[in-house]
């Protein structure tokens, strides 16, 4: 992916740049709201990466708005340390595709990102009809199927399955199920997350040779088939 | 032009404007009264003047001017409105015919009423005079005296003046007492509001004896005062806990990364611990702060949050379902009792934090093994949400204790957690206009159990 980072503070900028440099994406860093109101708009963008208090020049909520004003639909994560939820609700509103508030992991960022690239690529898919390897997901009935047989499965657990089918090949975080799934803008402090994915990993791999659910280490999920 | 120094003060200006009307009305009620009455005399007088004087020009007109003059003398002598009447007949050559003037004032213009002051029969006086030319160039004078009509003219007067000094003076007296009650009444307000200036925030302003407008006032401002100074309690007890509670960690991490730079400088993995340890230390951290922040938005954020009916069995659903794994995962049977279709009003992101801080607490400090129950249901006009566990529940004298931020129980100490989860609990209930109720659950006393209990209002 090409990200654009706009991020006022060196060493932030550095941690983002190393972080996405090594998962294989370029980066393209404006320390100013001024360099970075001319960079988003310039370019075509797979990502934005935005701060919203900024020297010099507009601040990210500014950049924001213009950029959608001009009808550019790139994908924008905003990365702030107000972390108010009237913040985020206001970030989001004005366009921003995820808010990620600072401190942050750069799993974290990482796995947003990822999954805000994906978004922008996925409209073609079966609108009924999920599938990876031999798991089958019906949309329309909120069936599952493993190798032809019938799992059941509460409705959360659908959606939970739901949406680590779509964000398949890509590690998933604890607070992105949250939001993604319970759409909670909170953090319990017990490791509910953890117990449903366990719960759910019991339903699905459970005497099947091939693991679909994987842990990553100190980030997060992720649904694959290729081990 | 002098420009009047007016002072910045409300009750000044009040009052003046009050004096101001009350002269101001005083003066067109006296004009009304003056004009009703010595007005309504003079042009009775002008009237009776004109018609004497046509009536007499006519009958010179028809009868000659001989014939006025022994008219004139029977008017004068008629002993009717004698001491008066003014009349005068003087030839055109200037020779006076009849009448009781000694001369016609030279300036006089025909058909022009004017006060002037003549000689009649020898003595000096005022009289209203109107001169009239007759065809044979004879002018007459038809008068009236107006001595009496000074006369009343002066009481009227006087009588105007002395109500109108009284009146003003009861004005601007009341103006000044108007000024000074408000002025007493606020100067306690302001006393007060001097003293919570300087800093002691305990002053507040006394209880006035009256039910009005400056005692609610009072009230509505004691309350207020209430209000900031638990927030002000609030902010410092916070600012303590968090300089013990972020300081200890932020030391613990502090020295870790020290002790692993001196003892072991080109140590690789040693000093990859120490760092990843420092990571872990820091998102605990973090995580303290949101869950402040996310205390301090409910608490100030009053207005912010949109109230509207949440429908408590689906929210519930949904929760029971989230810690259903983890509970069965711990052992606990967790059950969900929801009677009827209780709606309360209020926000539900908040709700839902606040149960899920129940929850969590529940799983944790009611252990393995424990029964917990999710319920809601109506009661009195009230929406009840509670979470009951079977564990070992607190004791009454620390149940007020536990709401504060940051407390946490000796019993609690080896659990995960910042003892902030009851704090929020409360805030939103607080937000809510609810209460926030803890009991025993009324298991054996070794294990009483807990049931906290949110009393919310009920959407309409």
């Amino acid at each position: 992916m090409r990200c654009l980072i706009i991020e006022d503070d060196r060493g932030t900028a550095h941690y983002i740049q190393t972080g996405l440099t090594e998962a294989g994406h370029e980066t393209v860093l404006a320390e100013t709201g001024k360099d970075g109101m001319h960079l988003a708009g310039q370019d075509d963008w797979d990502a934005i990466i935005l701060d919203r208090l900024l020297p010099d020049g507009p601040d990210g909520m500014t950049i924001l708005s213009s950029l959608r004003e001009a009808g550019k639909q790139t994908p924008v994560l905003i990365l702030s340390a107000l972390a108010a939820l009237d913040e985020r609700v206001r970030g989001l509103r004005s366009g921003a595709d995820d808010y990620l508030t600072k401190p942050f992991a750069i799993e974290e960022l990482l796995a947003r990102l990822e999954a805000l690239g994906r978004r922008a690529a996925s409209s073609r898919e079966d609108p009924y009809e999920l599938t990876v390897a031999d798991l089958k997901l019906d949309l329309r009935s909120r069936r599952v199927e493993r190798a032809g047989k019938l799992i059941s499965v509460q409705p959360r657990e659908f959606r939970l399955l739901e949406y680590l089918v779509r964000h398949q090949d890509q590690v998933v975080t604890r607070t992105m199920l949250l939001e993604g799934v319970w759409d909670y803008n909170f953090d319990p402090q017990t490791g509910v997350i953890d117990v449903q994915i366990s719960r759910l990993r019991q339903k699905i791999d459970k005497d099947h040779g091939m693991q679909l659910i994987h842990t990553v280490r100190g980030v997060g999920y992720m649904l694959s088939s290729h081990g | 032009m002098v420009k009047l120094p007016i002072p910045g003060s409300v009750t000044f200006r009040l009052a003046l404007g009050f004096g101001t009307m009350t002269l101001l009305s005083l003066a067109l009620l006296s004009g009304m009264f003056y004009l009703g009455t010595v007005g309504t005399l003079e042009r009775g007088i002008d009237h009776k003047l004109e018609m004497t004087s046509l009536n007499l020009g006519q009958r010179a007109e028809i009868e000659g001017s001989l014939a006025i003059q022994e008219e004139i003398q029977r008017l004068l002598d008629d002993g009717v409105d004698t001491d008066t009447e003014v009349y005068q007949l003087t030839a055109a050559d200037g020779r006076p015919l009849s009448g009781n003037l000694d001369s016609i004032p030279a300036d006089l213009s025909p058909g022009v009423l004017s006060d002037r002051t003549v000689q009649r029969a020898g003595r000096v006086s005022t009289s209203r005079l109107l001169l009239r030319t007759l065809r044979g160039g004879e002018h007459l004078v038809v008068g009236r005296d107006l001595e009496d009509l000074r006369n009343i003219r002066g009481l009227v007067l006087q009588a105007l003046g002395l109500g109108g000094a009284g009146a003003a003076f009861l004005a601007i007296g009341g103006a000044l007492l108007f000024r000074r009650l408000i002025e007493q009444r606020l100067a306690a307000i302001r006393r007060t509001a001097a003293r919570i200036g300087a800093g002691d925030l305990g002053w507040r302003v006394p209880a006035p004896r009256h039910n009005d407008e400056f005692s609610r006032l009072s009230a509505d401002i004691n309350i207020m005062l209430d209000r900031i100074q638990t927030l002000m309690d609030g902010v410092r007890d916070v600012s303590n806990a968090i300089a013990h509670d972020m300081r200890t960690p932020l030391g613990r991490i502090r020295a870790r990364l020290d002790q692993s730079l001196r003892s072991s400088p080109g140590d690789a993995p040693a000093l990859a611990e120490a760092a990843r340890d420092a990571i872990t230390g820091i998102d605990d951290l973090v995580g303290l702060l949101q869950r402040l922040l996310e205390i301090a938005e409910v608490e100030a954020g009053g207005r912010r949050h949109k109230m509207e009916p949440v429908p408590l069995s689906p929210l519930l659903q949904d929760l029971a379902e989230l810690y259903d794994a983890l509970a069965e995962h711990r052992g606990i049977a967790l059950s969900l009792v929801i009677e009827g279709e209780p709606t309360a009003k209020g926000d539900r992101d908040l709700l839902a934090m606040a149960a899920v801080n129940l929850l969590d607490n529940a799983c944790k400090y009611a252990g393995e093994g424990a029964r917990i129950t999710l319920s809601a249901r109506e009661q009195a006009g009230w929406i009840a949400l509670a979470v009951t566990d079977d564990g070992p529940g607190i004791p009454a004298s620390q149940r007020r204790e536990v709401l504060k931020r940051f407390t946490r129980l000796d019993s609690s100490r080896h659990q995960p957690g910042n003892g902030l989860g009851l704090a929020l609990v409360e805030a939103v209930v607080r937000i809510h206009g609810g209460l926030l109720e803890l009991d025993h659950a009324g298991g054996p006393a070794s294990r009483p159990g807990l049931t906290v209990r949110l009393q919310l209002p009920k959407a309409i």
